[in-house]
């Protein structure tokens, strides 16, 4: 037995280090794939945002920083930058307290109906944005099925014109990125000893100072990775701005397409990611600072 | 705040004494209907939008009235007649499910590598894998194309399928990675030592016990290719197009049920796709 037992580590080590599966198994792969397929596309448009436009989409290799020169000077691409930031900021606080609470409810009920809505969020999460950002279309239109229903119960006289406004934008936003609040909270909550919450009580605590002092604080982790998935992706968004918003609405995404497909200037498209991108990795270095980030991403991505 | 423990003791079962000692009130019953009523309309907004989708692809008017006063096919009659769209149907299942082998494979060799070697730098390296998760879609969208007209190679399915596979990857890594916590190595010392070889105890030891979650993964992976729109619509050319930029181009030129009918389409197979195959593991994983 004891021969057995050392001749383990011996075997194991033999698995890992003598054959092909070594050079198989290891994080090599995934990590050179990230960085052929993400870190050098990243560093191109980093030394294209640098170069000179050519026509059609060609570019000049040639050193300049006109390119970053006319986003500092010209207004409208830093204030769009802000405003798409500012978005973020509202949907994210939008989609906290709703999405906390439904994380809150899904974790807290005994109802037996409470898989199938658990698999309702998961089968939303699935859902192709786009699909999400047009059923808006369908029913906030002058001629969409909520005025068609307000309209024939005589609610009001005229349509609501609430589609192509920020209003519609905002809404059709936080609505889809609910599920990436509510999963992480409901993790978060479902895992909270019930027992703690009772004890508080029982020793005199009042209902919010039980929630406040102890629910509240074991389930913060849900709602920093909720908060992390909803503004990226709400900052960064293209599909309703474009297909939601209004003529004011102006958001990052957007431009840098128009400015690369529309205007075919690589380097101005270039040079937009790579500020925005650098705004978008000093939020997450300053994020990284007060949590784990890649707790929170792996709170949010499983 | 109220809990639904807190009214089930308030229920037909709970003892009134139970009542006193957890200092059940009713306004905590009231706070726990504020939030069961939060959550219904929280169900509405998301639930809502697709349910009248899938109605008004059996709209026969094209302007769409609400409701529809009789139902039709006409819509699915129309789609399967036109290739542009069969052919982004089938370019996105192509995508789809190449992109998910492939993110499936690379995915649990990376994460076993994780989990089984020590090596310095753990955790920027995990950062690594998780940060396409952390650039935005229209950027990795630019930089691809950028990087991919600079090296001369132009837009084709397989140029589809490596970037999908890139923005599934973290996830994918993720799931694998958390089932490989738990599972028990001397499982596989235990085979060695009773004579298989290497490649043996992987595929009879290794391979079914983390099998599930390769299969969650390769679904998620799936899913999230099928979907993607932000930067796929700049990896695309005219006979790669997938569903997500055909609905958008659709979108933008006239908007009729022909649509609707082609997000039903797409709902079911993002839908039903995954659940068949995640109801084929449960299956597996019993016997």
């Amino acid at each position: 037995m004891s021969t057995e037992r050392s001749r383990i580590p011996a075997l194991k080590d033999r698995v890992m280090e003598n054959d092909w599966i070594r050079f198989l198994i290891s994080p090599g792969l995934g990590i050179a794939w990230i960085l052929l397929f993400l870190f050098l596309p990243m560093t191109i448009i980093l030394v294209i945002s640098f170069s000179i436009p050519g026509d059609y989409g060609n570019v000049i290799y040639e050193f300049t920083v006109e390119n970053y020169r006319r986003f500092w000077t010209a207004d409208v691409y830093q204030n769009i930058i802000f405003e798409s930031l500012l978005y973020g900021v509202v949907v994210t606080l939008l989609s906290i307290p709703l999405g906390y609470t439904i994380g809150y409810f899904l974790g807290r009920s005994k109802t037996d109906w409470k898989w199938i809505l658990l698999g309702l969020v998961v089968l939303q999460y699935w859902v192709p944005f786009i699909i999400r950002t047009y059923a808006w279309i369908i029913i906030l239109s002058n001629n969409g099925v909520l005025n068609q229903l307000l309209l024939g119960l005589d609610v009001i006289s005229s349509p609501l014109n609430i589609m192509y406004t920020d209003y519609s934008m905002i809404l059709g936003l936080t609505v889809s990125l609910l599920p990436f609040m509510i999963l992480p909270v409901y993790v978060s909550v479902s895992t909270i000893d019930e027992d703690q919450i009772h004890a508080a009580k029982t020793l005199g605590a009042t209902d919010f100072r039980a929630f406040r002092e102890i629910t509240l604080p074991q389930s913060m982790p849900g709602i920093v990775s909720g908060v992390l998935f909803v503004f990226i992706i709400s900052a960064g968004a293209f599909l309703a701005p474009v297909l939601l918003g209004g003529p004011g609405t102006r958001m990052i995404a957007p431009v840098i397409e128009s400015v690369f497909i529309q205007d075919f200037n690589w380097p101005f498209a270039a040079a937009l990611s790579i500020v925005y991108f650098g705004i978008i990795g000093f939020l997450l270095y300053l994020f990284n600072r007060r949590v784990d980030l890649e707790e929170a991403l792996e709170t949010g991505a499983t | 705040m109220a809990t639904e423990s807190d009214h089930a003791t308030t229920g037909e079962t709970g003892a009134d004494v139970e009542r006193g000692y957890f200092g059940i009130t009713l306004a905590s019953r009231t706070k726990w209907n504020l939030i069961r009523a939060a959550t219904v309309v929280g169900y509405v907004l998301m639930l809502l939008p697709l349910v009248v989708i899938v109605i008004n692809s059996f709209n026969p008017s094209r302007l769409g009235n609400f409701p529809p006063s009789s139902l039709t096919l006409r819509w699915y009659e129309e789609l399967l007649a036109d290739t542009t769209m069969l052919r982004a149907l089938w370019n996105s299942l192509l995508v789809g499910i190449s992109a998910a082998f492939v993110a499936g494979l690379v995915g649990t060799l990376t994460a076993m590598g994780f989990v089984r070697k020590d090596f310095r730098m753990q955790n920027a390296l995990v950062i690594v894998l998780l940060s396409p998760l952390l650039v935005p879609p229209i950027i990795v969208g630019v930089a691809a194309t950028i990087f991919f007209s600079q090296i001369g190679i132009g837009r084709s399915l397989g140029w589809l399928i490596v970037m999908h596979a890139l923005l599934g990857l973290p996830y994918a890594f993720l799931i694998i990675r958390s089932q490989l916590y738990l599972f028990d190595e001397t499982l596989e010392e235990a085979a060695q030592s009773l004579g298989a070889d290497r490649v043996t105890t992987f595929r009879e030891v290794t391979l079914p016990l983390i099998a599930p979650s390769i299969i969650t993964a390769m679904v998620i992976v799936f899913v999230i290719s099928f979907g993607e729109f932000t930067a796929t619509q700049f990896w695309v050319k005219r006979t790669t197009t997938t569903v997500p930029v055909v609905i958008f181009s659709m979108l933008r030129t006239s908007i009729s049920p022909k649509i609707d009918a082609l997000a039903t389409v797409m709902l079911v197979v993002t839908i039903v796709v995954p659940l068949f195959i995640l109801g084929i593991r449960r299956y597996l994983l019993r016997n």
